[in-house]
């Protein structure tokens, strides 16, 4: 009794030692910086002179604003592609490699690969391949006979953001092996029992896939939603937001408020960046049900 | 294999036009995406071995002959070895930072019994769900205050921070999986805290620190708003804000501009080379422990 008693004691001092690190700095780099945020997001500060408290101005002031106003919008387009363009592309490669076609590896390491690559230097590719004099795009117009459609595509208001969009559509090897982890894992056997039933492919799918994965779908939905709506450096690098301010995200309009040095305006798009994330979310999860990962990761 | 041979039964009883059709929509689906996602890259790495003729008047084409010394005047215009080597010092003292720091965390989150340990499992991991984006004020102002603006010191606290959350999920969930009784005959040795750590539970969670490490890395090489945001002069610059100056340094030399972007590619692709099983096994880790 004495030893344990002097065991846990000595282990105590070192719990306390070795969560010490990790302690500091989740406060300093998530605990403070939501609380810095919310305090200053009521106050006016330009960075040099004393915060002074604004009450709910800075708010008020943004929403007004017409920019952050396209800015919401675009980025619940964002966030609608990545639920409604996203997944269900990924689930259907998803369901397609889990029948194992020849070379299934190569095609989910293939379709993985553009997710370690950094967004500035695919960025960059594809304002190359969107280019108007040399870009492929429209050189591939003008080989199937299309050339007319040929144009300035980031630079047209009315193409700008759908160009964007398109781009993104390379990110969604992410979420299907998100989802094949869960296809995989369903036994063989309910499979097997189906066909003696007579049951088709199709059947297969509604029947016993389809529920089977529907939380990790969910969970695949929620990172695929939460990635998209923190979308920066698309944008920032191939519009800047522009043309005629058609194309900014949140990101953006505070990047630029920041840079304005209003501090206080940028920390408010901040808290509403974040709450508009809970808000879609939470909203995600009540009409399409719990998801696993977020579920466990909290056990 | 079983689900194989079963479903071809199964694809029997259907008539035979579905079938090909079904087949053929398959072949689309995969080689169609395949290209979207893939083709791009390709072009232009096909592209920085041309000439900038052939990029403008024959895109689709081979080059004529390779051109090699592109990638020389890439280095040389853009001088993209002193951001190559600002960045590989970042992404590898963030991530050793990162799974000291981490594996000490989850070492005693995983293997030691305290009152609060979930909820602090919990606290740290749900940092993944924050939009890291939304702090630039505080960390702008948080990095300014510890008077480490425009230094790589601050990259490196800052990227070995972020990455705490999935670093946490990633390993502590390794280590749980570790069975007690080899710490338990450890400790009967005489084997201290410290060394139950350092020398019992730390090489048996390599396949994990291994899994978080590769995810640190391609995230320090990879991360543009933060460089952006909390580096200002040459001295501090990584790849990915290198990339920016690109276009005004190489002007209308598009194919030196594609040489150094595909260079600026090569490391996390040969880490992706090397590591996708323990990427995709991390990323299914997360999505599917139960």
């Amino acid at each position: 009794m004495r030893t344990q008693l002097f065991k846990n004691n000595k282990n105590k001092v070192w719990i306390v030692l070795f969560l010490l690190p990790v302690g500091l700095l989740i406060t300093a780099f998530f605990v403070y910086p939501i609380v810095f945020l919310i305090i200053l997001s009521f106050m006016e500060w330009n960075g040099i002179q004393p915060m002074s408290f604004v009450g709910l101005r800075n708010f008020t002031d943004i929403f007004a604003n017409s920019v952050f106003q396209t800015s919401i919008k675009n980025n619940l387009i964002w966030a609608f592609s990545a639920a409604f363009l996203q997944i269900p592309l990924a689930l259907l490669l998803a369901l397609v490699l889990t029948r194992a076609p020849r070379g299934w590896r190569f095609f989910r390491t293939a379709y993985f690969l553009p997710n370690v690559i950094s967004l500035v230097a695919l960025a960059m590719m594809w304002s190359a391949l969107y280019n108007p004099e040399f870009g492929l795009v429209n050189y591939l117009l003008e080989v199937v006979g299309l050339g007319h459609l040929g144009r300035n595509w980031l630079g047209e208001i009315n193409t700008a953001l759908p160009a964007l969009i398109f781009s993104y559509q390379i990110y969604v090897g992410y979420f299907m092996v998100i989802i094949l982890a869960g296809t995989l894992s369903i036994p063989k056997e309910f499979y097997e029992a189906a066909v003696i039933d007579g049951a088709s492919v199709l059947q297969q799918e509604i029947y016993i896939t389809l529920p089977a994965i529907r939380g990790i779908v969910v969970t695949a939905g929620t990172l695929a939603v939460a990635f998209a709506l923190r979308q920066f450096e698309t944008t920032f690098l191939m519009t800047a937001g522009g043309p005629a301010n058609q194309t900014p995200v949140l990101g953006l309009f505070m990047y630029r408020r920041m840079a304005g040095l209003q501090y206080g305006r940028a920390a408010a798009t901040g808290v509403l960046l974040i709450v508009l994330g809970i808000v879609v979310l939470s909203g995600l999860q009540r009409v399409f049900g719990k998801s696993d990962a977020v579920a466990d990761s909290q056990q | 294999m079983d689900t194989n041979t079963v479903i071809k039964d199964s694809l029997n009883e259907t008539p035979f036009a579905i079938v090909v059709v079904a087949n053929l929509l398959k072949w689309v689906l995969l080689i169609g995406y395949l290209s979207i996602a893939l083709f791009p890259m390709l072009w232009l790495g096909v592209s920085s071995f041309k000439t900038n003729f052939e990029i403008e008047t024959s895109p689709f084409a081979l080059p004529a002959v390779w051109q090699f010394q592109n990638y020389v005047s890439a280095i040389s215009v853009s001088g993209l070895h002193q951001f190559f080597f600002n960045s590989i010092i970042v992404a590898a003292i963030a991530t050793s930072f990162n799974l000291l720091v981490t594996s000490m965390g989850s070492f005693v989150i995983a293997r030691e019994k305290f009152a609060m340990r979930k909820t602090l499992f919990t606290i740290i991991t749900a940092g993944v769900l924050i939009p890291i984006v939304s702090f630039m004020v505080p960390y702008y102002t948080l990095i300014t205050r510890l008077g480490i603006y425009d230094t790589l010191l601050a990259l490196i606290i800052t990227y070995a921070a972020i990455n705490i959350p999935i670093s946490t999920f990633l390993i502590s969930s390794f280590m749980t999986s570790i069975p007690k009784e080899l710490e338990d005959s450890a400790e009967i040795d005489g084997c201290s805290f410290v060394q139950r750590y350092w020398n019992i539970i730390m090489p048996l969670s390599r396949p994990g620190l291994v899994t978080a490490g590769t995810f640190s890395f391609i995230y320090c090489w990879n991360e543009f708003i933060y460089a952006l945001l909390l580096t200002s002069s040459r001295s501090a610059r990584t790849v990915q804000l290198a990339i920016r100056f690109f276009t005004s340094q190489f002007r209308t030399d598009y194919a030196g501009m594609f040489a150094a972007i595909v260079l600026t590619m090569i490391p996390t692709i040969a880490v992706y080379i090397f590591f996708h099983d323990k990427i995709i096994s991390g990323l299914t880790a997360g999505a599917v422990k139960g």
